[in-house]
């Protein structure tokens, strides 16, 4: 594994696969502030198939003594395509204005020559359950990315972290670490 | 609306002193169906065409559209959070193995491997995997919950 975050600093455009690839450790790949809301949050239960009332209804929640209704476990991967309003980000001024994202651009160079993404792994860990009414900040980053020959294919991998803390407290609630390769 | 849900609603407590080592948890069943794949992509955000658009799956190389790997990962955890509780899981990782395709069905597997303490919290490891009917793994990993103790 490379050191991290001590290479040149790639621009966009900039070739960063192949043996360059270490170069995009530690940077940022986005911050984004999101609402976690009650029909999201049920939509999301429908969609994997669970009927548990705990995912829809405050009362049940309550009465299974928890204090709001929770999130499925895998939702924290989704949230942030539907819980993020612009209004949110006007306070900080700088979410969302992250410039080039080193996920995207390493990706893209990769694409460029054809090949397939695939998501490889992925970790949540849970500081604290994450709760309808929550507002969380999230902060991601590269936080390793390697090659690996196998079967001829080279195969590139990126594991990008966001931590989720809670917009109010500061307090963490959710890591995710998600690892995606890319095969030549 | 038709809605199929063929899981959760498990409100069981389950406590530390009701598992042991080796017990399975109850098992989901799911007939994956191309429904369930936009569906997943609509409540998940996820429109890459892979998952929804039959032409452009075909035209890629594919045989048919397949499903999102956090759909899996999705399904899996329903059993995972029916067996613990809804708001109980403290990590949950999985490697993403093959694809899965509509009309096969999906089968949970989360099995206690571990039962131990850390500070005052009981937690318990479970192996976790999503199989097909003939056996052959798409996710697999571990998870952990946290359970209260009765006494």
């Amino acid at each position: 594994m490379p050191a991290g975050g001590l290479g040149p600093e790639p621009r966009k455009g900039t070739d960063v696969t192949g043996d360059d690839i270490g170069s995009i450790i530690g940077r940022s790949t986005g911050r984004v502030t999101v609402v976690v809301e009650r029909g999201t949050v049920a939509n999301f239960a429908t969609a994997v198939c669970d009927g548990d009332p705990v995912f829809r209804d405050r009362r049940v929640a309550a009465a299974r003594g928890l204090p709001a209704i929770p999130a499925p476990p895998t939702f924290p991967f989704a949230m942030e395509n539907w819980g993020a309003f612009p209004e949110l980000h006007a306070a900080g001024g700088d979410d969302g204005e992250t410039g080039t994202n080193a996920l995207a651009e390493v990706l893209g160079s990769l694409m460029e020559a054809g090949g397939l993404i695939l998501h490889g792994e992925q970790e949540l860990e849970y500081h604290r359950p994450v709760y309808v009414g929550d507002v969380l900040r999230g902060e991601s980053r590269i936080v390793d990315a390697y090659t690996k020959e196998a079967k001829g294919h080279l195969m590139t991998f990126v594991v990008n972290e966001t931590v989720w803390t809670d917009d109010a407290t500061g307090e963490p609630v959710v890591t995710s670490r998600c690892n995606v390769l890319h095969r030549a | 609306m038709a809605m199929v849900i063929d899981a959760g609603g498990d409100a069981v407590r389950r406590y530390v002193e009701d598992v042991a080592v080796g017990d399975v948890a109850p098992v989901v069943r799911h007939v994956l169906t191309r429904t369930d794949l936009v569906r997943y992509a609509g409540a998940s955000g996820d429109y890459n065409p892979m998952h929804h658009d039959e032409v452009k799956a075909t035209a890629a190389g594919q045989p048919s559209v397949f499903g999102h790997g956090m759909f899996s990962m999705g399904l899996l955890g329903t059993a995972i959070t029916g067996f613990v509780g809804p708001a109980a899981v403290t990590s949950y990782r999985v490697r993403f193995i093959r694809q899965t395709w509509p009309g096969e069905q999906l089968v949970t597997s989360v099995v206690v491997s571990a039962i131990r303490a850390d500070g005052g919290r009981h937690l318990v490891d479970l192996q976790v995997s999503l199989s097909n009917a003939d056996g052959e793994v798409k996710v697999a990993g571990q998870a952990t919950g946290v359970l209260l103790a009765r006494a």
